[in-house]
């Protein structure tokens, strides 16, 4: 049998997303008996809230998405002192692609925002950068050689 | 003698009805002008006769529909959020990833797309939230008057894209990234003129969907 998939998030994203889940919950709760909670008066609410207040299966559809990934879970952690020169989840690395610098933070599937930097471990490059060390030279397989240089490794996870 | 014809006495009813089709006439004559707006990356390019972002949405759309089906997606959903995520561009520019750094001199520009575009991360951040909200207010006043539950799944679909809320707006996202590859391929093919290196390694950093990197295989051995 194949297990679940497995959402790997930094404790910030599990605070975001169990806050998000709870939010939903309370508007569910609120619009079954006919009402809008407090929460969602508020002038500081999430743009994207807005949309779920009217739309009773685009939120249980969310709801339902963060059920999963609260279920299926892994906290990124800071790896110990010892094994921080190697990319591993979390890190942010600065590297050389092809003569021109880059910064990259190698994330899970969910947080991955590559407009931001954000890349996914599940993505190619992604994928191929784990387990590499400061200096190494990474390929990635592709009818284009793509060499990426790691200059400097690094991890802010909190 | 007064002409009473039959629609100056309408019910109700049928008046409103015909506010409601009227609003939608304005509606799909707005979104008809994406049938004649060139996309300015292919432009700038200088690409000729380049796709028109209406041609950009019915690629995608037929994309997610037929790759959609490998995956468990909502498929409805996924082929209207396709049909729905670049509306915005009625009345927002099209931007590219090479905004706001290319010069004005149309020579400089071929030289300036050479390079991938480089941008601190705070400058990131601020382009994206900047495009975002610009996106949104133009989506808001080209479906102002719209009826109130299309209005509603409009705007939940385009959010949806934007942040990728479900698989389906994680799935769309990435596939419109994979359609603007592919047209960026053919155009190599036929015009040599895209940085095709470039695009397949920015390709490679952000796609992660198990189909779509199988995909991009596919394209990898047809076109190399």
């Amino acid at each position: 049998m194949i297990g679940e998939k497995k959402f790997y998030l930094t404790q910030q994203g599990v605070e975001k997303i169990k806050k998000e889940y709870q939010d939903f919950k309370k508007l569910k709760l609120a619009k079954v008996a006919g009402e809008v909670p407090k929460i969602w008066q508020s002038e500081d609410i999430n743009p994207e809230y807005l949309s779920f207040q009217e739309d009773l299966s685009f939120l249980e559809a969310r709801m339902s998405e963060l059920e999963n990934v609260l279920k299926n879970l892994e906290i990124i952690k800071i790896p110990p002192k010892g094994r921080q020169n190697t990319i591993n989840l979390g890190a942010q690395i600065i590297v050389k692609v092809n003569g021109q610098t880059d910064e990259f933070e190698i994330v899970g599937s969910l947080e991955a925002n590559p407009s931001l930097g954000k890349i996914s471990n599940e993505s190619p490059v992604g994928s191929a950068l784990l387990g590499h060390q400061v200096g190494d030279e990474v390929f990635v397989s592709s009818p284009i050689k793509t060499t990426y240089k790691i200059k400097k490794i690094r991890y802010l996870v909190s | 003698m007064k002409n009473n014809k039959n629609h100056d006495i309408l019910k109700p009813g049928e008046i409103l009805v015909l506010f409601i089709m009227k609003n939608i006439l304005n509606f799909l004559l707005e979104v008809g002008k994406l049938k004649r707006k060139k996309r300015r990356g292919w432009i700038l390019h200088q690409i000729k006769n380049p796709e028109t972002t209406a041609e950009h949405i019915f690629h995608l759309t037929i994309l997610v529909w037929t790759l959609g089906k490998e995956k468990k997606l909502n498929l409805e959903r996924a082929i209207k959020m396709a049909l729905v995520h670049d509306l915005c561009e009625v009345y927002a520019p099209d931007l590219t990833p090479y905004d706001p750094l290319l010069p004005k001199d149309k020579k400089k520009i071929m030289v300036a797309l050479k390079q991938w575009p480089k941008f601190t991360l705070a400058l990131k951040r601020k382009k994206e939230k900047e495009k975002s909200e610009m996106e949104l207010r133009s989506l808001d006043k080209l479906i102002l008057k719209l009826p109130k539950e299309l209005k509603i799944e409009m705007k939940n679909l385009w959010i949806d894209f934007e942040k990728g809320l479900t698989k389906e707006g994680r799935f769309v996202k990435q596939a419109d990234k994979i359609i603007n590859f592919l047209q960026g391929i053919e155009y190599w093919k036929k015009y040599g003129k895209i940085q095709h290196k470039l695009w397949m390694r920015w390709i490679k950093e952000i796609i992660d969907d198990p189909v779509l990197i199988k995909f991009i295989k596919t394209i990898e051995k047809k076109f190399y």
